[in-house]
């Protein structure tokens, strides 16, 4: 009989902690098997060319956090403590079946929020080790052992400061992280030896505006002109002065400003900050 | 018109009645007729161009390393059997017959003069070759006209065991130690090569030569690692080494394709770095024939 899986029975741990809040997971591998060409060639044949990795996707609300004080001085949110050198493993269950990973590394960090919402956070991530079930992967079940309390952020509730904001409204807000992995792969293996943490890592960081007095900068890269702006953005519980995130770049360059305006709509303005982190 | 796609251009070499097509991803063949000016005192302008040596070709190819048997009692594929036979004549400065080569409709009888095999991580391996035709006797170095030649077509899609990959080979008997801390290199990859001096007998009243002697051979092979031994010595002591390929899932015992390097010695040693990878180390070993 055929029979479906809904979100009821899907769930996804990693590094024995369940995540919630999920919104959606794509997780897939592509085979490096290439088809080998030559001069007079007779037969097709397969070889893989360069090394196996997959990826995951995952979409989440930014509703569920560690207790505060849980992980010391990492981050409450589960999935931004990976935007270092920490490889995770994990489980995704759909039904009776799983999908195993290990060797994960975050490659993509984003958490974006606009008004009306609840912020969320999406991540790209490489997985450099096994992918998939079989007997390889007996060793690696694991459960949730770790479930992250329910803490919900809101528009409403949240601290922008920079100094555009006074007499402009936000509307919207993203931040992402870009955390580069440079994989080493010796001779007579599959998986690479060591997995280094990439760097700098880019931080772009970009705002919607409904504007008021905004002004557009010289897009000319004038020494006495350039902006630099300190963004923090802090996320607190719900109608209350907990802060669940917060995220703190300096030194930022503005590198983009767009204004739209319309006959049905306020006018707005987007821009853009970018800085640069090394480690 | 002579019209030869890539698929019906197979390069096929034959030594002893015993041939193989090797997987080329590439061939290139050149044909020379050496002709020099002559000049006199007196006239005026060249009195015209005239044979400065005999008519010869070259011919290299670069093919993907297989392990398709026993040639000759060497593992490996039939240029690598060759290579090796040729380094023991070498030694012994004996007279060596030529191969037969096919490659797209245009064949010759050449000599083995250079031979190379890399190989790297997670890739699958490379090889490449070089041959001189002399012609012999009264015989062309090489002819024919394009035409297509290949094997029969087998349309099946299965797994290229056979061919050496990066992923199975083991290489960590050339891996650095030193004995300061947690030392042992890994290894990333290595290239091989071999050239060969060879010495063409000419007689008087023949354009092509009646036979071939090779004289020397130098091989060596650069190894790719992440530890630097600076402490060179100025005579170290030679070793005989094996560079052992093995094919893709892994070659069973006894079929690995083997290259033996015989007096061996570290001849120099560097390390480099480029942007968004690790520093490399590379140390470059020898041996000669």
């Amino acid at each position: 009989m055929l029979g479906r899986i809904r979100r009821e029975a899907e769930k996804i741990t990693i590094n024995n902690s369940g995540i919630q809040g999920v919104q959606s997971i794509n997780a897939q591998y592509e085979s490096v098997a290439r088809p080998l060409d030559n001069l007079g060639i007779t037969e097709i044949q397969y070889a893989p060319q360069g090394g196996q990795t997959a990826s995951l996707q995952l979409n989440t609300l930014l509703i569920n956090t560690l207790e505060a004080g849980y992980s010391g001085s990492y981050s409450l949110d589960v999935m931004q403590n990976f935007t270092g050198d920490i490889p995770f493993s994990g489980i995704i269950d759909y039904g009776t079946e799983k999908i195993y990973f290990s060797q994960g590394y975050l490659e993509t960090y984003s958490v974006s929020c606009a008004i009306g919402e609840i912020p969320q956070t999406s991540t790209t991530s490489t997985i450099y080790g096994d992918f998939g079930t079989g007997v390889l992967f007996s060793e690696y079940d694991q459960v949730s052992s770790l479930i992250p309390s329910l803490n919900i952020p809101s528009y409403s509730s949240m601290e922008v400061n920079l100094d555009e904001f006074s007499s402009n409204r936000m509307t919207s807000f993203s931040v992402d992280i870009a955390t580069p992995r440079v994989p080493i792969y010796t001779l007579n293996a599959d998986k690479p030896a060591k997995v280094i943490a990439g760097t700098p890592i880019e931080v772009n960081v970009n705002f919607s505006l409904d504007v008021d007095d905004y002004k557009i900068k010289n897009m000319r890269l004038v020494p006495d002109e350039t902006i630099f702006k300190n963004a923090t953005i802090t996320l607190k519980k719900n109608n209350s002065d907990t802060t669940l995130l917060s995220y703190s770049f300096d030194n930022m360059l503005l590198t983009s400003e767009s204004f739209q305006a319309g006959v049905g709509s306020n006018a707005t303005a987007n821009f853009n900050l970018r800085s640069f982190i090394l480690r | 018109m002579a019209t030869v796609f890539y698929d019906k251009a197979a390069v096929e070499v034959t030594h002893n009645g015993v041939s193989e097509q090797l997987l080329a991803t590439d061939c290139s063949l050149s044909f020379s007729n050496a002709q020099a000016p002559l000049y006199a005192i007196g006239s005026k302008g060249t009195l015209g161009q005239f044979p400065a040596g005999a008519r010869q070709g070259d011919l290299s190819f670069s093919f993907l390393t297989t392990i398709t048997g026993t040639y000759f009692g060497v593992n490996g594929n039939i240029i690598n059997s060759l290579a090796s036979g040729v380094k023991a004549a070498a030694s012994n400065t004996s007279e060596v017959s030529g191969v037969e080569i096919k490659f797209a409709g245009v064949s010759g009888s050449g000599y083995l003069n250079s031979y190379g095999v890399g190989v790297q991580s997670n890739s699958v391996s490379s090889s490449s070759c070089g041959f001189t035709f002399f012609g012999s006797g009264t015989q062309l170095p090489m002819s024919g006209r394009l035409d297509d030649f290949a094997g029969q077509t087998i349309q099946t899609g299965k797994l290229a065991t056979g061919v050496v990959h990066g992923r199975y080979t083991n290489l960590d008997n050339f891996a650095t130690s030193i004995t300061a801390g947690d030392s042992a290199a890994n290894v990333f990859g290595a290239d091989y090569s071999i050239s060969f001096n060879h010495n063409p007998v000419y007689k008087v009243g023949q354009e092509f030569p009646m036979t071939c002697l090779y004289t020397n051979a130098q091989e060596t092979l650069g190894i790719t690692e992440d530890v630097f031994q600076s402490g060179l010595a100025f005579d170290p002591a030679a070793s005989n080494l094996t560079l052992t390929l093995s094919g893709l899932g892994g070659s069973p015992a006894g079929t690995s394709m083997g290259i033996g390097l015989s007096g061996v010695k570290q001849v120099s040693t560097a390390m480099s770095a480029g942007m968004d990878d690790i520093v490399r180390t590379q140390k470059n070993l020898t041996a000669v024939y």
